[in-house]
């Protein structure tokens, strides 16, 4: 017993006891004689009816309705129950009757009440025989608070579940972006490092290459203005401090970066931690467990667009708004669909004058906003015997090949369109059909925005204004296996750097600058060698209005034949030579950079026969170049120039 | 000069496939009008390429047709949103009609498109931020007015080319 119970005791000392004169005080009311009364000798007092008891009497006197609870007080008193012997099975007041004495307690000795006092702590014994009566009341609610808890615990468990799933996705997400980011930085310090060279080299030579500006020079691609070397100041270009500099204050917050690690270690590694939790209660759900990715059928689920519906023209999906919450990884795509492989037997060439393909018309789906780029692609497409079918926006792309994924061979996608944007689209599509080459057509073809482009699934880059060339190029490469002339696949009938272009996977990127260099010098003639090693890549035509700073981007290559005044600014050209070959740059480290990750990413999703897949992506990437030098290198053999 | 000769065109064969170096010889007759730095020719002559019929040229005129229609109608909604200082907008219809202008080789609409579209983002051509409001409404303004006033005048020399007339009086 507790010690205030105690306490209790000894102040009521010198007093009777509350309950003994209640008690007294109860058995005084004639009233209650039927249920309760004073024994016929008035020496112990007689429960008659239990019930009727316990549901009137106890309350008005002592506040409860518990026999239970005042035979205990009782107890506690020292009264006693009156056992009657067995045979004499007949009682005085019946059988359900409860009779207790107490021998200080009687009728007629209300003035003894004060020496009825509470006993020491009691026996543990006796006070457990009583519990036992309202024990079944006890589980009850003792099991209906356990069955709250339980569903308590379910729900909880359910969140849990649904957070770790997400948050899991979200490390991965993270993880994968640092992965670029790091990627990134590194093609960044290279291209910086190759623009310092040759800045070094063009200072260098500059007084030995020197030649006086021709006043209608716009088009620097005949041998006069091969020439043309910087007169600009001596300096390093402040663009490249200033690009180093903040490369090298961006510190990746380590702390950050370790707890990240180890999360995403966690999750690769560790069976899913709830799973073992769940098991141990009833919430189970099978294959909740294991449940890797959230998008079971996005395209369903409008909330899983990785951008929001554009008001305007167009939904950029580099915008920031965007660009930080796509809220799925990439798709992993459906196993069960690689058992077709990519690249099939060749049909046999049938003679079918001039096509270039076999049996079967490539069926294409040219994804495009705009109306006058649909109608020259589908032309263009159309005049090399394809199917064309047009979808206006991503959405329209995305409804059509998840009607029917086989029914195109090929899709060519805008990136910024309404409704949905490319990216987002083959996102989706993929999900459908991984096999289905996706070339994305784009100005924004920087380096950072192509890499985003292969993260999602996209296979290849067509460079905006698309050419009929350029996309005839990407049909013979993606398309390879549908050719009349399979050996034109790799050749690609394209003149001048194209079969150089062929070569790309497998050459280094020395290698694949040397012969460019070398026929840009024969055509040159050479005095021009000072800046030989950059001058001879400005491959990549750069919009004249283009100041140096963009270094790693590539530009849409239709601005060489006209001549912006700015172009015959000489600062202007000059900066352009040297982000020109910054543009030959972007491809070396890309080349080899890209396909890496290329690999990681697409190594889930296309398994073993990810390696044949490959080398035709590195292609694609070489292709890139003598794709636009192709456009590049004509001109100095034709009237390129028209003055 | 002298090693770049106007008529060597006819000569190069930037055109691929022997599919194609067929069918652009037999349109070597056509010489190409000048349309001076208004129109990427290579580009643009693989457009007229597309023409099954050079005389009535069902493909690229209508073509060329809707484009200006477009166009007028795209400078209508950015001088709207330049009254509104809707650079967002801008950008939006400086990207849209980017697309198509490039596409059809139409070099100096598309270099004032691309200048409206950065502004409109608050960047500059290059790529690099413009932070002051002022400077990039002052530059589309001034690059709304180029393009409309290139648009007029290669509108009419297209105009003129298309009904087989000399186009240029520049």
């Amino acid at each position: 017993m507790p010690a205030p119970e105690g306490e209790l005791a000894v102040a009521q000392a010198g007093n009777s006891s509350d309950f003994v004169r209640k008690l007294y005080k109860m058995l005084e009311d004639p009233t209650y004689n039927s249920v309760v009364r004073w024994s016929a000798e008035g020496d112990s007092f007689v429960v008659l009816e239990n019930e009727k008891f316990t549901k009137t009497i106890l309350p008005k006197h002592f506040k409860h309705s518990n026999f239970a609870s005042f035979v205990r007080q009782l107890n506690k008193y020292d009264f006693h129950k009156v056992r009657h012997s067995e045979e004499s099975s007949e009682t005085p007041y019946g059988r359900d009757a409860w009779e207790f004495r107490h021998p200080e307690f009687r009728a007629d000795r209300k003035d003894n009440l004060d020496n009825i006092r509470r006993k020491a702590p009691a026996p543990r014994k006796p006070q457990q025989a009583d519990d036992a009566f309202p024990a079944t009341q006890q589980i009850v609610v003792l099991s209906e608070s356990l069955a709250a808890t339980q569903h308590q615990i379910q729900a909880l468990q359910e969140q849990y579940f649904d957070l770790f799933n997400n948050n899991k996705i979200l490390v991965n997400e993270v993880v994968s972006l640092q992965k670029m980011v790091k990627a990134q930085s590194q093609v960044s310090n290279e291209l910086i490092t190759h623009l310092n060279n040759i800045e070094d080299r063009r200072r260098n030579s500059r007084h030995s290459a020197h030649s006086s500006h021709s006043s209608h020079s716009g088009p620097a691609y005949h041998p006069g203005n091969l020439n043309l070397l910087p007169d600009g100041a001596d300096e390093p270009a402040p663009e490249l401090r200033r690009a180093r500099e903040i490369l090298n204050n961006v510190s990746p917050d380590s702390e950050a970066d370790r707890d990240l690690h180890r999360l995403s270690v966690a999750y690769h590694h560790s069976g899913s931690p709830p799973d073992s939790s769940t098991s141990s209660v009833t919430y189970t759900q099978p294959g909740s467990g294991s449940m890797p990715v959230v998008h079971h059928d996005p395209l369903n689920d409008m909330r899983h667009l990785v951008y929001p519906v554009g008001q305007t023209q167009g939904i950029d999906p580099f915008h920031s708004d965007h660009i930080h919450n796509i809220p799925y990884s990439r798709p992993l795509s459906n196993p069960a669909a690689l058992t077709e492989a990519p690249i099939q037997a060749t049909p046999p060439p049938k003679d079918q004058g001039g096509s270039l393909w076999g049996a079967n018309k490539p069926r294409i789906l040219l994804v495009e906003d705009d109306k006058t780029c649909a109608r020259i692609g589908a032309k263009f497409l159309s005049h090399v015997d394809c199917t064309v079918e047009i979808a206006r926006d991503g959405l329209e792309a995305v409804d059509k090949m998840n009607h029917d994924p086989e029914r195109v061979d090929l899709v060519f996608m805008d990136i910024i369109m309404p409704n949905l944007d490319g990216v987002s689209a083959t996102a989706m599509i993929r999900m459908v059909t991984p096999r289905v080459p996706v070339i994305a057509m784009t100005s924004n073809i920087r380096q950072e925005d192509v890499q985003t482009y292969f993260h999602f699934g996209m296979n290849d880059v067509l460079a905006k204004p698309f050419t009929k060339d350029g996309m005839v190029r990407i049909l013979k490469k993606h398309l390879s296996y549908m050719l009349r002339d399979p050996s034109q696949a790799n050749m690609g009938g394209d003149e001048s750097g194209q079969s150089v272009g062929v070569l790309g996977p497998s050459m280094s990127s020395q290698a694949y600058g040397g012969p460019q260099g070398m026929s840009m010098a024969a055509m040159a003639g050479g005095p021009s060698m000072g800046g030989g090693g950059g001058g001879g890549q400005v491959k990549y035509e750069q919009t004249p209005i283009q100041s140096p700073a963009t270094t790693s981007s590539w530009h849409s290559p239709s601005q060489m034949t006209h001549t912006s005044p700015s172009m015959n600014d000489g600062g202007g050209y000059l900066t352009a030579v040297g982000s020109g070959s910054a543009g030959g740059m972007v491809l070396t480290p890309g080349g080899t950079q890209r396909p890496q990750y290329s690999n990681q990413v697409l190594q889930p999703q296309i398994g073993g026969q990810n390696l044949s897949r490959l080398p035709d992506m590195m292609a694609g990437m070489g292709d890139e170049r003598p794709e636009k030098r192709q456009r590049l290198y004509a001109p100095p053999q034709g009237a390129y120039v028209q003055q | 000069m002298a090693m770049v000769e106007a008529d060597d065109r006819d000569d190069e064969g930037s055109i691929p496939s022997t599919h194609s170096i067929r069918s652009r010889r037999s349109i070597r007759s056509f010489s190409m009008p000048d349309f001076g730095d208004h129109v990427d020719d290579q580009i643009f002559s693989q457009i007229l390429e597309m023409d099954d019929d050079e005389t009535t040229r069902e493909f690229s005129e209508p073509l060329v047709t809707n484009f200006f229609e477009q166009a007028e109608e795209t400078f209508v909604k950015m001088d709207q949103a330049l009254t509104d200082k809707n650079l967002e907008e801008l950008s939006s219809l400086g990207h849209f009609l980017k697309g198509s202008s490039s596409t059809l080789g139409f070099s100096k609409i598309k270099d004032s498109c691309q200048i409206i579209q950065q502004a409109g983002h608050m960047l500059n051509v290059d790529g690099s931020p413009e932070p002051d409001e002022k400077v990039c409404v002052k530059k589309i303004t001034e690059a709304l007015k180029a393009a409309k006033v290139d648009t007029t005048e290669l509108k009419q020399k297209m105009e003129r080319f298309f009904a087989g007339k000399p186009i240029g009086d520049n």
